[in-house]
């Protein structure tokens, strides 16, 4: 006799709506809408980010050195470590072509670890010269640095819709 | 939630980042807020969570030895959680589909692309006092409502139990 399975019928679920559960009171929130909003708050805030950018790219260039060193040890969880603190930085830093170079990396890397397949190694090799070539240059904003970006993430899609297709397939 | 004015709120920045961390704890200066906590990571964080009760926490995704998401699921769901409410933005690079998925599916209030502008942090800020969401609690999920809107031509499945004929209880 086969014993049929019964699926347990699903809790409801239940909503809080905003005014059920704690917030700010009404004029914390106006005092914070009207400095969110205000013009000098947010130039302000915009040179503060700007102010920042030479701090980022030493931090960057400290990556690009640790990214390395853990490339030349065969260490591949720090290569994407240390790639993914380089896109979250590069940006910030004046150094978008780097972040993106990165990102592609990134990406690459967590689709062959999540599919079990091992990484191309010509391909990882060609994004950790980009990315320290692009983050050592002195204009890294160059038309060259956004061709080598735009050309490895034209090659990370394409090696990831084979990824896809080989788990897909 | 504390005060009942704009300069008495409470924020909480996690980041492992030093740089990243504090530049988002001057761009909440910047706004006015005079209480600025600092976590390195969540396992930190829960501690300033517990002791400064924040309004407001900005999180990193990646961090050791406790990331964002784990430390969104600790806030959410935590018994003694000291506000499963509070707002919560991850301020990620991660650009992985799972990975953002996954920090949703652990009840974060709003995503913040890295890198950061002034522009896109205050707009996300805004639209949390504009506009809190309601929360849902099911059996395997509490955090703010992720859908955000009524679609009139969604074609996806229906999941809720409320969808299929059943009731929901709102408060």
């Amino acid at each position: 006799m086969s014993v049929r399975k019964i699926k347990a019928p699903k809790k409801p679920s239940k909503t809080i709506l905003p005014s059920a559960y704690p917030q700010m009171t009404s004029a914390a929130a106006m005092g914070l809408l009207q400095a969110l909003r205000n013009p000098q708050v947010c130039a302000d805030a915009a040179r503060i980010i700007a102010d920042k950018a030479e701090d980022l790219r030493h931090a960057v260039l400290g990556h690009v050195s640790r990214m390395e060193q853990a490339a030349r040890d065969f260490d591949l969880p720090a290569v994407f470590e240390q790639a993914h603190e380089i896109r979250g930085l590069a940006g910030n830093a004046g150094l978008a072509a780097t972040g993106r170079i990165a990102n592609g990396l990134c990406k690459y890397l967590d689709a062959t670890q999540r599919a079990g397949v091992k990484p191309e190694r010509s391909l990882v090799v060609l994004h950790l010269e980009a990315i320290a070539r692009a983050a050592r240059a002195e204009d890294e904003a160059t038309r060259l640095g956004n061709t080598v970006a735009n050309e490895l993430a034209v090659l990370v899609d394409k090696k990831l819709a084979e990824i896809n297709d080989s788990a897909t397939g | 939630m504390s005060g009942a004015t704009f300069g008495y709120l409470k924020a909480l920045v996690i980041e492992d980042n030093v740089h990243m961390r504090t530049l988002l704890r001057s761009l909440l200066v910047a706004l006015g807020m005079k209480q600025v906590y600092e976590a390195a990571n969540g396992a930190d964080a829960l501690e300033i969570l517990r002791d400064k009760r924040p309004d407001l926490i900005l999180s990193d995704l990646s961090m050791k030895p406790m990331d964002g998401i784990a430390f969104t699921r600790e806030v959410r769901l935590m018994e003694d959680s000291p506000n499963p409410y509070v707002p919560i933005i991850m301020v990620t690079g991660h650009t992985e589909r799972h990975r953002v998925e996954a920090a949703r599916d652990a009840g974060v209030t709003e995503f913040l692309a890295k890198p950061i502008t002034a522009q896109n942090l205050f707009l996300r800020i805004a639209e949390i006092v504009e506009r809190p969401r309601p929360y849902v609690r099911c059996e395997n999920y509490f955090g703010p409502d992720r859908r955000r809107r009524a679609e009139e031509n969604y074609t996806g499945p229906l999941r809720r139990h409320e969808d299929n004929g059943g009731e929901t209880e709102s408060i």
